[in-house]
C-alpha cells in the first residue's frame, strides 16, 4: 500500500553507501526508500536490497527497486521504480503480480495518463525543478504542469527533481501525494535530520 | 492418469553469444544470424547487450523469440531473469558478480540458469547455488579480452572440469581448430562471440563445430 499523503520518498544516491543512507532517511521519516544504482553488479545489488528491505521493515516503511523486477522479487522489496526505458509495468506486474507496487516515470501529463492506464499503482512526476542529480533532456516541468498531472489521473503523484526543503511544501499544495528526493538529504551534513526537516514541511502543508 | 515428467533435453554442445552490437544496429546482425542456424544443430543463443536499456533489450528478446530455431535450442539473455520472463525466454546466463541462480529461481522456476566462471572458488559458489551449467574462460588467447591478461590456459579448463559434475563450456578463442583440446579437458561444449560474427561463414563454422562437439 501507498504511504499515506504527504509522504517522503528517498532514492538513493551513486556517491554514497545506498544502506547507510537509507538508515539515515527512515531515522528521519522517509516511507519510501528507491534503491536506485545503475552500475552496481547484480549480487551487490541483491545484498544491499536485502540490507534495506529488513530495514524498512523495521519501520513500516516501503523499499522500492529501481528497474531491476528481478532483484526486487529475490530480496522480497515491496515493489519497483520503472522508468520510460525500463519494462514495461504490464510485464513487470505479471511477475510481481497485485500486492506488489510498481511506479512509473513520467516526464509529462500523456506519460501520466498512459502509466495509469498501464496498471501503475503510482507515478513519479519530473522533473519538477531544475537538478544536478540526473542528465535531463527535457526542462523542468514546474508547478503547472504536476497540477495538471494530478487533476488528470487518479494515482498518487510523486513529484520529484530538485526538491528541498524549501519548495517541498509547494508540491504537495500542488496536488502532489509525496515528494522524492536525493541530494537534498543525500548530500546534507546530517542526512536524518534533512529528511525530518523536509518531512515536517510538508506534514504542514495544507493540500 | 499420471503422467511421468519427461527429463529435459541435454543442453546444445554450442553456445552463441551476442556481439553486444545491437545498440548500434538495432539487433539487425543478431536477428540475421538466428535466422541462419542450420536446422539440425541445436545451439544456446545468449543475448548480451550490456548498451541496450532494459526496454530495448526486451523488444529485441521479444523479435528473437519470433523466430523458429533449430530443434532443441534455448535462448538466454544476460543476467536479468525478469527479462527472460517477460520475452518466454528458456533461461538466463548470469555473469560472476550477478545475483546467485538460488535467489532467482525462487521466482523463475523453469529457467535454465547460467554462470560465468573464473576461479575454482567461483565454481563452487555456482555450484552451491544450484547452476545447471558453467561458463569459463578466456581458454585461449582473443582479442576482447587481453585487457584482463594472459588467458586462463586449456590446463585450468582441465582442473575445473575434472572438479566439477556440471557441464562447462569453454569461452575465448574457441575455433573449430582447437575446440577438441578443449572437449578432451573434459568441457561439455564450447562458447564464442566473434567467431559467430561473420553471418556468411555461420553456417559453416556451426557445422565444423557440430563434427566435433558431436563425434
Amino acid at each position: 500500500m501507498i504511504p499515506s499523503s504527504p509522504f517522503l520518498c528517498v532514492i538513493t544516491d551513486e556517491a554514497f553507501c545506498p544502506v547507510a543512507l537509507a538508515e539515515e532517511a527512515l531515522k528521519g521519516g522517509a516511507a519510501m526508500i528507491q534503491l536506485r544504482h545503475k552500475t552496481a553488479s547484480g549480487h551487490q545489488l541483491f545484498t544491499w536490497a536485502v540490507e534495506i528491505r529488513k530495514r524498512c521493515r523495521e519501520h513500516h516503511a516501503l523499499c522500492i527497486i529501481n528497474d531491476r523486477v528481478d532483484i526486487a522479487l529475490a530480496s522480497e522489496a515491496d515493489g519497483v521504480h520503472l522508468g520510460q526505458d525500463d519494462l514495461p509495468a504490464a510485464a513487470a506486474r505479471k511477475m510481481l503480480g497485485n500486492t506488489s507496487i510498481i511506479g512509473v516515470s513520467a516526464s509529462s501529463v500523456e506519460e501520466a495518463v498512459q502509466a495509469e492506464k498501464d496498471g501503475a499503482d503510482y507515478i513519479g512526476f519530473g522533473h519538477i525543478y531544475p537538478t544536478v542529480s540526473k542528465l535531463k533532456e527535457h526542462p523542468p516541468l514546474g508547478l503547472e504542469n504536476l497540477q495538471k498531472a494530478v487533476e488528470a489521473i487518479s494515482l498518487p503523484v510523486v513529484a520529484i527533481g530538485g526538491i528541498n526543503v524549501e519548495n517541498a511544501p509547494l508540491l504537495i499544495s500542488h496536488g502532489a501525494s509525496g515528494v522524492a528526493v536525493i541530494s537534498a538529504v543525500s548530500r546534507a551534513k546530517e542526512p536524518s535530520m534533512a529528511a525530518h526537516e523536509i518531512l515536517c514541511a510538508i506534514k504542514t502543508t495544507m493540500r | 492418469m499420471e503422467h511421468k515428467k519427461l527429463p529435459p533435453p541435454p543442453l546444445p554442445r554450442i553456445c552463441i553469444i551476442s556481439s553486444g552490437e545491437a545498440y548500434a544496429d538495432k539487433g539487425v546482425l543478431l536477428l540475421e544470424q538466428l535466422k541462419l542456424l542450420p536446422a539440425d544443430i541445436p545451439c544456446i543463443v545468449q543475448i548480451r547487450e550490456k548498451h541496450l536499456d532494459t526496454r530495448h533489450i526486451l523488444t529485441l528478446a521479444m523479435k528473437a523469440r519470433e523466430i523458429k530455431l533449430p530443434e532443441g535450442s534455448l535462448l538466454l539473455c544476460n543476467e536479468r531473469a525478469d527479462v527472460a520472463l517477460a520475452a518466454a525466454f528458456d533461461g538466463v546466463h548470469l555473469p560472476e558478480n550477478a545475483c546467485h541462480p538460488d535467489k532467482l529461481r525462487i521466482f523463475a522456476p523453469n529457467l535454465i540458469f547460467g554462470c560465468s566462471i573464473h576461479s575454482p572458488a567461483a565454481l563452487h559458489v555456482a555450484e552451491q547455488s544450484g547452476a545447471d551449467y558453467l561458463l569459463f574462460g578466456p581458454v585461449f588467447d582473443t582479442p576482447s579480452k587481453r585487457k584482463y591478461g594472459p588467458p586462463q590456459g586449456l590446463k585450468k579448463l582441465g582442473e575445473l572440469c575434472r572438479a566439477s559434475s556440471l557441464p562447462i563450456y569453454a569461452l575465448g578463442g574457441v575455433t573449430p581448430h582447437n575446440a577438441a583440446l578443449c572437449m578432451d579437458e573434459g568441457a561439455y561444449g564450447t562458447a564464442g562471440l566473434s567467431i559467430f560474427r561473420d553471418s556468411v561463414r555461420l553456417p559453416d563454422i556451426l557445422e565444423q563445430f557440430h563434427r566435433i562437439l558431436y563425434p
